[in-house]
């Protein structure tokens, strides 16, 4: 396609489809699916992919965003407040964004950002110290900010925010300090904002019962990955963290929502529908911010629109996103604390898995069967796929007195057994595993999907490799100098395809050689 | 440097003289940052592990609360010691506080003496084969350089008498069969999913496509010999263990 035509097409269609050359939000559509229609990579030509180009930004700290691709410009953030605009065809840097961030942050996992939400000529972001930006697409230049939070009792900001019609929409980060998390939209042209949803249901919300005392003031369930957003229904999905502190229950009682939840919100309002917890009473920092996957799928022989998940509490869900009804769960790694998830939705628990002083030992570990890193749909096989760990650890508790804006975990892990990872395909409609690579560890990077009958992803070790998504054959590997922390996207220019993933300090830009 | 280490050793036996702080707000906050971020290493209870033993009330870092804070904040470069520039200067305070209030256990009493266990290293236990001390030594095994510096002396004494106990890393073992059947068994330079890199014992190096093999595989086990806990006498493993506590590194 020529890029004239490409500028009609983006005329025309409705300002939530988009271009298949192009890719314009996180998930690359509202869905979540992170599947590229393009096809000029295929099955039969992929052992050949080369890279194209390579851009080194010699930032300090993991990479974890989702660079967009638009009318042949990609635009990424990098850590700490950084951000690029690069010429896609080349790799060659537009225009370059810098904002330094406070002393004094408190943070659980680095300066990361993954990545910007666009419309129209404008792109939005979030800064680490709690502060949505809004840069002029063309420039780089700083339209306006909004302070979303204060740094100083916590918070951070981390996410790519998420467009829906004329509003941005932004998560929060900081539920290991005691913060309490939201979701908020604000006006795209001004920065105002339109509504607030809290995670954490305070007095006067129906689910504040289930917070003994106050402690939901201190009650976590931060919102750290973007959700998704159904047109149809008009509610917009989103994932909460775990409750504050992560490993000591006793001071919380109660099964503390909306922690550890899937959240289904009007877009107008931002009021709650419905909300499915996945684990109550947390106490394994098990957070449910995974991408809320929507695809319509045939369960049981009846169709249904459902939301899809594979939660880092070791289970992979299924629920009917019209109103959060629990449709299945099925275990995708090894799971010792519960036996399996009722048809009620609650999980059948095992005992024995409390945190303690001197270490309980329960899988999967902290980091879940399956964290944060972004999930892949294809609607051609109807396959899920995402990376996922088999890891147990030992959990240990203490007592703990919370501190405005310290660290509040109550406690911590220990490892004394070596885990092992694996890519995995489910048949979201079943639980059923299709296939299954196995890896010598976990993996930071998420997946793509494309039309070519591939599926990419990356292990710890730095390999971006390509599998036939129904089989999960490898078909291509490259070695990319560092760990990968990020999901791959594709995109083409003039017709060629690309896919590009963010590896160390590096954005590498791969392509069939011409 | 000769002088300074034996200064170290005997500290051991005269560590901890400072009457005990009562447990504070501040130490027991960095009790729980300690267990997330130190424990991993340095033991859930600071006792050392993989990284020294920091109830010992005195550091190879410095001994002041300026030295400490700069440890943590800054790490030791060169070292499996990380900083942690982005913790706030109230958490490096939390944590000073609870390493000083964990220094009031007894220190373990180094027995041997550890001009004989130098000579048990070279001679009767054959450890130089595989272990480099400054520039003298073998490759197989990890540096001992800084060993006493490094470790805690339990980490040390478990790594000679059940070496598979807790194997350092990087020096897990690589088992690889080639298609012609011939069986190639070495020290890790190197395992992903889809390569195998290894040194055997004759200090040859190994680069395998794991998919142009019959089979190769990582174990959790050491290439160290189990027999030091037989061949040696008590006495000759407290002489090995004291000769190094003593190792602090060359400068
Ligand atoms: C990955 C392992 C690892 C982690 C995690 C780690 N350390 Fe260390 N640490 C080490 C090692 C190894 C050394 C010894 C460095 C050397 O050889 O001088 C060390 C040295 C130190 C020293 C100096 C000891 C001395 O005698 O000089 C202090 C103090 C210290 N660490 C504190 C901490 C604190 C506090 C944390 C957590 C915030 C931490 N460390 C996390 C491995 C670690
Ligand atoms: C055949 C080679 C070989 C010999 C001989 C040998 N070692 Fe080792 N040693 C290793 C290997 C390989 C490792 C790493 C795997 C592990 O953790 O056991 C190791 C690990 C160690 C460690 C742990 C080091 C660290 O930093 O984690 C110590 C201490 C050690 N050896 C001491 C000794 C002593 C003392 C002797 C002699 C009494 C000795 N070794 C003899 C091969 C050897």
């Amino acid at each position: 396609m020529k890029p004239s035509s490409l500028i009609c097409l983006l005329l025309i269609v409705p300002a939530l489809a988009q271009a298949p050359e192009d890719w314009t939000t996180y998930g690359k559509n509202n869905a979540g699916w992170r599947f590229s229609e393009l096809t000029s990579i295929n099955t039969n030509n992929v052992p050949s992919l080369a890279p194209a180009w390579i851009r080194q930004f010699g930032s300090n700290g993991g990479n974890e965003t989702t660079p967009l691709v638009v009318g042949g410009l990609m635009y990424l953030t990098g850590p700490s407040n950084t951000a690029w605009a690069l010429d896609a065809r080349t790799g060659q840097a537009i225009w370059s964004y810098k904002k330094a961030s406070p002393a004094g942050l408190n943070l659980c996992c680095g300066q990361v950002n993954r990545g910007f939400a666009l419309q129209g000529d404008k792109l939005f972001k979030v800064n680490i110290e709690g502060v949505l930006v809004a840069l002029e697409a063309k420039s780089g230049v700083t339209l306006w900010e909004t302070k979303i939070a204060d740094y100083k009792k916590g918070y951070s900001a981390t996410a790519a925010p998420l467009m829906v019609k004329n509003l941005v929409v932004t998560g929060i980060a900081g539920a290991e300090f005691g913060t309490r998390g939201f979701v908020e939209a604000y006006y795209a042209d001004t920065g105002k904002r339109a509504w607030r949803f809290d995670t954490v249901a305070a007095e006067g919300d129906p689910g504040a019962a289930s917070w003994g005392g106050d402690s939901w003031k201190r009650g976590g369930a931060s919102t750290w990955i973007t959700g998704t957003y159904d047109p149809e229904l008009n509610l917009i999905y989103w994932g909460t963290g775990n409750p504050g502190p992560d490993m000591n229950g006793d001071v919380r009682p109660g099964d503390n929502l909306y922690t550890c939840s899937m959240v289904a919100l009007d877009a107008e309002t931002g009021k709650l529908k419905w909300h499915y917890q996945f684990t109550p009473h947390d106490l394994h920092d098990w957070d449910a911010i995974s991408d809320p996957v929507l695809a319509n799928l045939t369960v049981k022989g009846k169709p249904v629109k459902a939301l899809i998940q594979a939660n880092r509490n070791g289970f992979f869900y299924a629920l009917d996103r019209t109103n959060g009804k629990f449709l299945h769960a099925r275990a995708y790694t090894k799971v010792t604390w519960a036996d399996s998830i009722g048809p009620d939705g609650k999980p059948v628990l095992i005992g024995g898995n409390e945190p303690s002083e001197e270490g309980t030992r329960t899988c999967p570990g902290l980091g879940g069967g399956h964290n944060w890193q972004a999930q892949a749909y294809s609607p051609q096989t109807g396959l899920l796929y995402f990376p996922s760990s088999q890891h147990c650890m030992l959990f240990y508790k203490t007592k703990q007195d919370y501190l405005d804006g310290q660290w509040y975990q109550a406690s911590t892990v220990g490892e004394n057994e070596h885990g092992v990872g694996s890519i995995i395909a489910i048949d979201p409609a079943t639980g059923d595993t299709k296939w299954h690579f196995d890896m010598v560890s976990g993996t930071s990077a998420g997946m793509l999907a494309t039309a070519g009958g591939l599926v990419f992803g990356s292990d710890g070790q730095g390999y971006l490799i390509a599998f036939n998504a129904r089989t999960g054959k490898v078909l291509w590997k490259f070695q990319t100098g560092a760990p990968v922390a990020a999901p791959p996207i594709s995109y083409a220019i003039n017709g060629r395809q690309y896919v590009a993933v963010m590896s160390g300090q590096s954005l590498i830009a791969f392509a069939v050689p011409k | 440097m000769r002088f300074l280490i034996s200064l170290c050793a005997s500290a051991f036996l005269c560590a901890a003289q400072t009457p005990p702080p009562a447990a504070t707000q501040a130490s027991e906050n960095g009790r729980v940052v300690f267990r997330i971020y130190c424990a991993p290493c340095h033991g859930i209870h600071a006792q050392g592990g993989r990284g020294p033993d920091l109830t010992r009330g005195t550091y190879a870092a410095g001994d002041t609360d300026a030295d400490l804070h700069r440890t943590i904040v800054s790490g030791v470069t060169g070292t499996e010691m990380p900083g942690f520039p982005d913790f706030s200067q109230n958490i490096v305070g939390d944590l000073v506080a609870y390493i000083r209030s964990a220094a009031q256990r007894e220190p373990p009493q180094i027995k041997g003496s550890f001009k004989d266990g130098e000579a048990l290293f070279w001679a009767k236990g054959g450890c130089g084969a595989c272990h480099k001390i400054g520039s003298k030594g073998g490759t197989l095994g990890p540096d001992l350089t800084r060993a006493g510096r490094q470790r805690s002396y339990a980490y040390l004494l478990e790594s000679v008498v059940h070496p598979d106990a807790d194997i350092s890393p990087g020096f897990e073992t690589i088992t690889v069969v080639t298609r012609d059947g011939k069986k190639i068994v070495g020290v890790h330079r190197g395992y992903d999913n889809f390569n195998a890199l290894l040194v055997d014992q004759a200090g040859k190096f190994y680069s395998f496509d794991k998919n142009e093999v019959t089979s190769a595989k990582q174990e959790y086990r050491s290439l160290m010999p189990g027999t030091y806990a037989k061949l040696f006498s008590p006495a000759e493993l407290d002489d090995v263990l004291a000769y190094l506590m003593t190792l602090k590194g060359v400068q």
